[in-house]
């Protein structure tokens, strides 16, 4: 038969009851809870869900990692029900749109997040339910908005369980950035998730201690820091904030950490920083916390320099290869095979084909498909293989690489994946706006404008003043922003953008700016 | 060495300017190359070097070198 999310957790509960499984911080004190006692809020939440009525209904969840949003996904998965998770950074009218876009008909909202409240109970119509992610009940719940320990004691009355899903159920439903610049939610199942958790190749002593950085909302971070951290008994500890990542790694002193590379090189260039006098060893323990020997990192390309500087210091990165659709791991180098520079073999549930260079996945990781999209889903499933949209090889050794995209999609080095036509259409509002195309440039994104000439005109603006204009634009546009949707580039632009016959711009010649000729708007 | 000095030479860190030529119109991420995640960890060394506490939501809004002294001036003095 094949294993459920809920199966996997009742093993951990059962091997590693006393173990803690999670440990974060509240003000400067370290709280924790242990196997047992976290299995035990997770089946309150799943039977408050059932005592609510919400068995089969989606339900989505806004916050950052914390304890009370783990126990509330993973009640939600357990059970017949299934998780949105949304990315709390979000404007308010996207994350409206999503909740509306998903069918959500309940909400777990970070009390961090409570501005939020208004719009949403205004916008989201379909919403039944908002309990918000806090212990303590509300001084003033209505019937509408409470909170999770209301949640956990509606279960307390009324005992039932929830049925176990079916491994073909969706578990639940992740939203990436689309290429036609709408984001699609991407619909895993029970299986998927249980089968990406078991395939992948690595092992650890129970309670091997997990800082957990990635933003929670990310397959990658739910999946491989959460559901397989628990599946092997490991503790794994919450960063409170990115500010506080390197500080965290010290108060914690985790033996191994999931990155995305942008993080790998941010804590380089603290290393590189430090007198060169220290003894390496030193310094590692006292940026590294002294235990960290593993960082498995993945969602963008990592310059292989970083594996042999990390290496230096004791620590050993190792890049794997996934996206959401493959929930998420589809390849990863693990510490007895691994080969700098690729992106590791395929996982034992996945086969690799290759159609003109893109690398195509099949097996049962593979979603089901986008949520609502049908036309989406035929383009990228096609006879049960993964389109990727990354080009890519196996060497004579069976090794993946990647060495190009497909897709329109600009992935930056927080594995971060951007639709440039999504911020294209919201720039294309700005009055001095004629032409906008959107560049990724590694660490982040670029606008490379051709003003309105219209209105350059009517107001009889100089380049300076344009320039000023512009980025005055960019700055406003950029405050309602996730930083990694943020515009850090301006280039403004002499000449319009080549366009094709269709009249629609040549985004491969868009870093070109010279007077254009009849043949090259062709 | 001055606080100005000290608070320069941890920018100095994350990119390749040297601290006395950087100047307060200079913003993090489009003159110094700061990634966002460079200013998130530039961020946290301030709390730690000069022992003050951020809110990231109005942290993150900091663009400059100008603006992020006088964010750093106005904590310690409301400390």
């Amino acid at each position: 038969m094949e294993k459920l999310i809920r199966d996997i957790l009742k093993e951990s509960k059962q091997k590693y009851s006393e173990i803690t499984a999670v440990k974060w911080l509240k003000k400067k004190e370290i709280l924790s809870k242990s196997y047992s006692e976290l299995m035990e809020q997770v089946t309150k939440v799943r039977k408050g869900l059932l005592a609510e009525g919400f068995q089969e209904k989606h339900i989505a969840l806004i916050g950052t990692s914390s304890v009370e949003w783990i126990e509330s996904y993973l009640g939600i998965i357990t059970g017949k029900t299934v998780a949105v998770p949304l990315d709390a950074g979000l404007p308010a009218e996207d994350l409206i749109d999503l909740i509306n876009r998903s069918d959500s008909e309940a909400l777990f909202l970070s009390p961090k997040n409570k501005s939020l409240l208004d719009g949403i109970l205004a916008e989201c119509p379909k919403l039944k339910k908002i309990w918000l992610l806090q212990e303590e009940a509300l001084e003033a719940s209505d019937e509408k908005v409470t909170s999770l320990a209301e949640l956990k004691a509606a279960s307390e009355n009324s005992g039932c369980d929830s049925d176990r899903p079916d491994p073909e159920d969706v578990a639940t439903i992740i939203f990436t950035s689309g290429t036609t610049g709408k984001s699609k939610g991407v619909m895993l199942t029970q299986n998927n998730l249980a089968s990406n958790v078991e395939a992948v190749n690595y092992t650890a002593e129970p309670g091997s201690v997990l800082l957990s950085v990635l933003p929670i909302h990310h397959a990658f971070c739910l999946v491989m820091d959460w559901l397989k951290g628990f599946s092997l008994g490991a503790t794994v500890c919450i960063n409170d904030s990115l500010l506080h990542m390197v500080k965290n790694m010290g108060v914690f002193k985790p033996d191994v950490m999931l990155m995305v590379p942008m993080m790998i090189e941010t804590i380089y260039k603290r290393l590189a920083a430090a007198d060169p006098s220290i003894p390496k060893k030193i310094l590692a323990d006292h940026v590294f916390g002294g235990n960290l020997k593993i960082i498995f990192t993945g969602g963008a390309h990592l310059d292989p320099y970083y594996i042999d500087r990390f290496a230096e210091y004791g620590v050993e990165v190792l890049e794997g290869y996934g996206m959401s659709e493959c929930s998420p791991v589809i390849s990863s180098n693990t510490p007895e095979d691994h080969k700098a520079g690729s992106i590791g073999r395929p996982l034992s549930n996945v086969e690799i084909a290759f159609e003109n260079g893109e690398i195509l996945v099949k097996g049962s990781s593979v979603m089901k498909g986008y949520y609502h999209m049908p036309e989406e889903t035929a383009e990228t499933l096609k006879d049960d293989w993964l389109h990727t949209g990354d080009k890519g090889y196996l060497d004579e050794d069976g090794f993946l690489y990647i060495n190009g995209r497909v897709k329109n999609l600009i992935i930056l080095s927080n594995g971060e994946n951007i639709s440039p036509e999504e911020i294209e259409n919201k720039l294309a509002l700005g009055a001095l706006v004629g032409e906008v195309i959107v560049t990724g440039e590694d660490h982040g994104l670029t606008a490379r404008i051709y003003p309105d000439q219209d209105v350059v005109a009517a107001k009889n603006l100089d380049e300076a003043a344009i320039q000023t204009g512009l980025q005055a634009f960019l700055d406003q546009y950029n405050k309602n922003q996730p930083t990694y949707r943020q515009i850090t580039g301006l280039v403004v632009r002499k000449y319009p953008f080549i366009r094709n016959s269709t009249k629609k711009i040549k985004r491969q010649e868009a870093l070109i700016d010279e007077p254009i000729t009849a043949a090259a708007n062709q | 060495m001055t606080q100005e000095m000290q608070f320069k030479n941890i920018v100095a860190q994350y990119c390749k300017t040297a601290p006395e030529e950087m100047t307060n119109d200079m913003r993090f991420r489009e003159d110094l190359g700061f990634s966002s995640l460079d200013f998130m960890s530039f961020l946290g060394e301030l709390e730690d070097t000069f022992d003050i506490e951020l809110e990231e939501g109005d942290a993150v809004q900091v663009l400059t070198i100008g603006e992020a002294l006088e964010l750093l001036e106005r904590l310690q003095e409301e400390a």
